[in-house]
């Protein structure tokens, strides 16, 4: 499963039309249109779903793990991301949530709010331990991890190498279970349950682990009908929620999904939060600039307010905010992780990467500087023949990446329905 | 001097005081010379020194012409403004020296890094003032460079 260039994001063909949303969409300008179909660059996509939420013939979906997939597993574990908490209105208690997801057919159920706790104490640890580099960026979300390796390779080093909550969940399970079930690790299945197709690329790709402790994650879409219906079932059998322990909730990682939540559990250290996929990238351009070292920590979540505005969600990102913060403000302050124990984990690396992330290969014009060079002044001449205004029937998003496919040898200049026989550049013309 | 054959130039009109764009040029410049295949010290380093001085020219000048040639060996930066100039440039250099308003400091610039931070970044780097007429800043980040961030 180590396969490198692993994707989430897939074209559907036969629903595809061809229209160009999803390519003007695309942050990283991943997809091009040819005969009448899209089609993503595997090289520069980063799996951030942007084309996802845009596509009105839904012909863009996410590979996630099928609920089905789980009897592979003797013991199933889910370890849902605190979003759900806010799926399913005011009057559906977390408990009760993770409750649904015994009957469905989990065989425990652990909630992550305690593991983001356990997260931002060490992360706390870590900044105070080492003074530089300034910012460090935080690892949670797996699209930024991969849009520095691709985008902003000499900020690989800045990324906090610390496990986002998931992982270490996961590898605490892992480490634990099988002694204390008597079953085989392998017949232990530990699933991430999600609205971020880019999960799904961390498990089987991941940039800091040498294998993940998760073994795949459904989507809430996905799991969403099923949880609804045995919530409705406890409804007459509320009884069942007794035979399950109360879980204790972290009022310092329940809103961890929110942006801004990861960072909010910092005391002494100076943090931002950035969401969205272009102010990230707007950011990241100002830090490889050499900006923003006054910041301790950068918490970058490509997704509208967090994790919260995933794709893979059900209910809307406003609502669902408005229910997490709801939860936050009934736990309070409340923290159920011991210090001294977050403190053990962390010195003794649990927590640690196995590796540093490492950049992607870059895509330079060419392998050669002096091609490359030539290659690039030959583009300044092919985007002077073009009329630049990024209108995307060559089946490129806009110009300039058109003339950047044609110096590479992806596309011809005959794409362009309205380029200017060479020699005589379009911009003259304009002025008449 | 490289053969001019073998340079890639590219000019960028920065315009005093427009903050909406600052950094857009530096942003262009640093995508341009990781498609030329540069190192990641040297994109970084030339990164810097460009977001440094498009600033100093968002803050302080009228506008200015920022010149790039790029060639296998080097990065040459000639970034030339209208506007006040520098009295006392030796002061300038002087890290943590700076006579950014209360305003460009909420934004975050003017901790009296630019001109101390560009040189440091630098191989090469050379600058000239008049008052009243502007400043000229002449730097060269080398591939080979020992410099690092």
């Amino acid at each position: 499963m180590n396969d490198k260039t692993f994707h989430s994001i897939h074209i559907t063909k036969d629903k595809c039309i061809g229209c160009v949303h999803c390519m003007s969409a695309c942050p990283t300008k991943a997809i091009r249109v040819a005969d009448g179909k899209a089609r993503i660059i595997d090289q520069l996509c980063i799996d951030c779903a942007e084309c996802l939420r845009v596509c009105p013939h839904e012909a863009v979906h996410s590979h996630t793990t099928s609920f089905a997939a789980l009897e592979a597993f003797d013991y199933k574990v889910a370890i849902p991301s605190t979003v759900i908490y806010g799926q399913f209105g005011s009057s559906v208690l977390p408990n009760e949530i993770l409750s649904a997801l015994r009957r469905i057919g989990f065989d425990e159920v652990y909630d992550l709010s305690s593991i983001c706790e356990l997260n931002c104490a060490a992360t706390e640890e870590y900044l105070s331990e080492h003074a530089r580099p300034r910012p460090f960026i935080s690892p949670t979300c797996p699209v930024v991890v991969r849009i520095i390796q691709r985008r902003y390779p000499s900020l690989c080093g800045q990324i906090l190498p610390i496990e986002p909550p998931r992982e270490i969940a996961a590898k605490i399970l892992r480490t634990i279970l099988p002694k204390a079930l008597g079953i085989p690790p392998e017949k232990i299945g530990i699933i991430h349950i999600t609205p971020c197709p880019a999960k799904m690329v961390s498990i089987n790709s991941p940039a800091t682990l040498q294998k993940s402790y998760l073994d795949g994650a459904i989507s809430i879409r996905d799991i969403f009908p099923q949880i609804l219906k045995a919530l409705r079932k406890s409804e007459e059998d509320s009884l069942m929620r007794h035979l399950f322990p109360e879980t204790l909730f972290s009022g310092v990682g329940m809103g961890w999904s929110l942006s801004g939540g990861e960072i909010r559990g910092l005391k002494s250290h100076r943090a931002v939060a950035v969401s969205g996929i272009r102010d990230t990238m707007r950011v990241l351009d100002q830090v490889e600039g050499g900006l923003l070292q006054d910041i301790d920590l950068l918490e970058c979540t490509v997704c509208p307010d967090g994790c919260v505005g995933g794709p893979l969600g059900v209910e809307n990102r406003f609502l669902a905010k408005s229910r997490i913060l709801e939860l936050v403000a009934a736990a309070g302050e409340h923290a159920v992780v011991d210090q001294k124990d977050v403190s053990r984990l962390y010195h003794r690396n649990f927590l640690s990467f196995d590796h540093p992330v490492s950049p992607a290969e870059t895509r330079p014009l060419d392998n050669s500087p002096v091609k490359a060079i030539r290659k690039a002044k030959l583009r300044d001449k092919i985007l002077a023949a073009l009329p630049l205004k990024d209108c995307g029937v060559c089946g490129a998003p806009d110009c300039r990446t058109l003339a950047d496919d044609i110096v590479r040898g992806y596309a011809r200049i005959e794409a362009c329905p309205f380029a200017e026989p060479a020699g005589k550049p379009a911009k003259k013309k304009e002025k008449r | 001097m490289p053969a001019a054959e073998s340079v890639f130039r590219r000019e960028f009109p920065v315009k005093g005081g427009d903050f909406a764009r600052a950094g857009e040029a530096a942003c262009e410049i640093k995508e341009l010379l990781k498609e030329l295949g540069l190192d990641a010290s040297t994109v970084r380093r030339a990164a810097i020194v460009a977001y440094e001085a498009e600033m100093n020219v968002v803050m302080y000048a009228r506008e200015a012409r920022m010149d790039l040639a790029v060639s296998p060996g080097e990065v040459h930066l000639v970034v030339e403004d209208r506007g006040p100039g520098i009295p006392d440039v030796e002061l300038a250099m002087t890290e943590g020296y700076s006579t950014a308003t209360a305003e460009m400091r909420e934004l975050g610039f003017g901790a009296g890094m630019g001109l101390p931070n560009i040189k440091r970044n630098a191989d090469v780097f050379a600058i000239d003032s008049e008052v009243g007429r502007g400043t000229r800043l002449d730097i060269i980040i080398r591939t080979n460079g020992h410099v690092t961030p």
